[in-house]
């Protein structure tokens, strides 16, 4: 009864984590159709700077809270300079994004000196429920991306900035003529999504410690996600990270760890087999 | 708009001619290799044609701050060397060249150490991966001695390549025995998915059964995982008593802080990784793996014990103060170089014949960790091994070995 408290928490707590990951690369890729390679860097780049304000001495949270700032001025920048230019070409895209990422993730590994750096939980402990341990801070990420999640839905479907962001995406050419800055408002929504990653990396950094190649298995969790979701809407990334990560973490428990790696991707594929559109296929927001 | 459109072309052509030069230049670089640097002896005598040391080692990429702490400890003794007189009254040169942790890079630049410089020996190579890569580069088509300087997992008896770093039977032979005494004797083996914890954990599970102890489960992940929330709950419902880990990095930080979180230590369990060093102290808070054992040659503690540490630690720490630390990831580059110039002594010349010979049986009486030798025949060294334990966030020494151990290889 305790283990299944603790396999459920764990699993859940895990299947959080990536759906935090998930949403900024989701909003990018399914309101502006570019497939941002960059998102695991815009993750460890939230990772470094609460890192950063922490060996400062200041505290923790601190940083956490000016991490998705700090990724969102970056995101910004490198929207304005490069990704603007390659709207036309989703596949330049991706090698342009390709290329930020590396030079990105190489920069970090150099600030850091190479190594594996341990930053703590602004709240640390755990809760004893039952007899299981639920450690407080991924507790806290539940409901972190929770509140998140649901501030995006609400952000993207519910205000004026929302309606634009999705006129801009699902005609570009009649919401220029009624008036609106497609041009402003993919750069906010780049930005928003890398802001989005920021958080993410600051958040799960006392969880999975700093080091240079902290993003890209998140990364490719991350588009397995988008790809058994559904491109093109919100629910869809969410709910392809929540089955991804719930496999994820839930596939260890029964299988040996090695072979659960890889049918996570054999039952990804499989899915996509028969549901090509994936799990909420069409319905945009 | 004549005008307009030939300045354009000018101004196109002169991209052009920018971008071949800078091409020009880019391949002149990679062709005489960025990323390799040679270190030339800064003293008079050096007129004497000089001794060529190629250094082949892991200068960026993952594991980027073990190779630049094994080529400053290169660098500090070819200083050393070469400020007592050199070797044979010539005095060293270092060619030190990256392997990026990338085998297919290191294969490349390695060959142009031994083609185009023409070292009379090598040293390096940190993974096992690497050192089956290059091996056969240096050894048989290259001809030439190649000294492996890293804790590895053994079977290595490739002739004319000498190991001076611990092996699994001087790693475990220590301490399995200690962690039955000091922890329990239910083992758990978390391993990640590659060789050195595989042949580690065929030899420790033997040596923990021959102990009486006994192994709950022996599991491997892959290399890159850093979730593990079903191997502690595994680990925490079996009672299991002592986790021998062989996970590395960066799965092995989080591992253990979920151990942690989990109530392992809580419960007095005996956390236990023999590749722990000064390095690794970074990966965890300290609460989180107080108590964690670990076996090696060298830690910073036995500076207190033995004068001959404390002088190439202090030496260490003043020409290279900073971030790479000199820790048992590096000790194996140290003695190799210094056994290696006990064996030029006795030979008398740099014939790979001759010095193989000398180098099967050199012995020094200072290093890291103290004296060491080479196992006549077996092309590996006997060396002390220590006990370390984690206590506040820093290794303390709680064994030490009794005299020299043996490796047990080839």
């Amino acid at each position: 009864m305790d283990s299944a408290l603790n396999a459920t928490f764990e699993v859940l707590s895990f299947a959080a984590i990536v759906v935090l990951v998930v949403l900024g690369l989701g909003i990018i890729a399914g309101m502006m159709g570019i497939f941002n390679l960059a998102h695991g860097e815009f993750v460890l780049l939230g990772a470094y700077s609460t890192y950063l304000v922490y060996s400062l001495g200041l505290p923790v949270w601190l940083g956490m809270v000016a991490a998705p700032f700090a990724v969102a001025a970056v995101g910004l920048v490198l929207e304005r300079l490069v990704i603007r230019r390659f709207y036309a070409v989703p596949v330049v895209a991706m090698l342009g994004t390709y290329a930020l990422g590396l030079i990105i993730r190489e920069g970090v590994r150099s600030l850091i000196g190479g190594r594996y750096l341990s930053v703590p939980e602004p709240i640390g402990g755990s809760l004893t429920v039952g007899g299981a341990q639920l450690s407080c801070w991924r507790l806290a990420i539940v409901i972190i991306t929770t509140a998140v999640m649901l501030a995006s839905y609400l952000l993207l479907t519910r205000t004026s900035f929302g309606l634009r962001v999705r006129a801009a995406l699902e005609n570009p050419s009649l919401a220029r003529v009624s008036g609106i800055s497609t041009n402003a408002i993919y750069a906010a929504t780049f930005t928003f999504g890398a802001a989005l990653g920021g958080l993410a990396g600051a958040l799960i950094v006392p969880v999975f410690s700093l080091f240079a190649d902290l993003g890209i298995r998140f990364l490719i969790l991350g588009f397995l996600a988008i790809m058994v979701g559904g491109i093109g809407t919100f629910q869809g990334s969410v709910a392809g990270a929540g089955a991804v990560g719930v496999l994820s973490a839930a596939l260890p428990w029964a299988l040996p760890p090695v072979l659960a790696d890889v049918m996570i991707f054999v039952l990804a594929i499989v899915f996509v087999k028969f549901q090509p559109r994936g799990l909420i296929a069409g319905r945009r927001l | 708009m004549h005008e307009e459109m030939k300045d354009k072309r000018t101004s196109l052509m002169a991209g052009r001619r920018r971008f071949l030069q800078g091409a020009a230049w880019m391949s002149g670089a990679v062709a005489t290799g960025l990323g390799s640097w040679i270190i030339g002896p800064k003293w008079a005598n050096s007129a004497a044609a000089a001794i060529k040391v190629g250094i082949a080692t892991d200068l960026t990429g993952p594991i980027a701050y073990v190779g630049n702490a094994t080529a400053n400890v290169a660098n500090m003794v070819a200083k050393d060397i070469n400020g007592a007189g050199g070797i044979l009254g010539r005095p060293i040169q270092l060619f030190i060249v990256d392997t990026a942790s990338t085998e297919s890079v290191a294969v490349a630049n390695v060959r142009r150490l031994i083609q185009r410089d023409m070292v009379d020996v090598v040293l390096g190579g940190i993974t096992s991966s690497m050192r089956n890569a290059i091996k056969d580069v240096i050894v048989t088509r290259g001809k030439t001695l190649y000294i492996y300087p890293e804790q590895y997992e053994g079977k290595e008896c490739t002739p004319y390549l000498f190991c001076t770093g611990p092996t699994p039977a001087q790693q475990c032979d220590q301490i399995i025995p200690w962690l039955i005494k000091n922890g329990g004797k239910r083992f758990a083996l978390p391993s990640a998915n590659y060789v050195w914890p595989r042949v580690l954990n065929k030899y420790a599970r033997e040596l923990i059964e021959k102990n009486g102890g006994e192994v709950i489960f022996e599991e491997y992940y892959p290399l890159d995982q850093v979730e593990y929330s079903a191997t502690v709950n595994n680990i925490m419902t079996n009672h299991v008593e002592v986790v021998f880990n062989t996970i590395i990095a960066p799965g092995v930080g989080p591992f253990f802080k979920r151990l942690h979180q989990a109530g392992f230590g809580k419960r007095r369990g005996r956390l236990a990784c023999v590749y722990y060093d000064e390095n690794a102290l970074n990966l965890n808070a300290p609460n989180e793996i107080e108590g964690l054992a670990s076996c090696l040659d060298y830690y910073r503690a036995v500076t207190a014990q033995d004068a001959g540490s404390a002088r190439i630690q202090t030496e260490y720490d003043k020409q290279f103060p900073g971030k790479i630390l000199f820790s048992g990831a590096a000790t194996g580059m140290y003695r190799g170089l210094k056994l290696w110039e006990v064996a030029v002594k006795e030979a008398g010349n740099l014939d790979r014949e001759y010095v193989a010979a000398a180098l099967d049986h050199a012995e020094i009486s200072e290093g890291p960790g103290g004296s060491a030798e080479m196992v006549p025949g077996r092309r590996h060294c006997r060396m002390n091994m220590y006990t370390a334990v984690v206590k506040n966030g820093d290794f303390e020494i709680v064994a030490r070995s009794t005299g020299l151990v043996d490796p047990r290889e080839c």
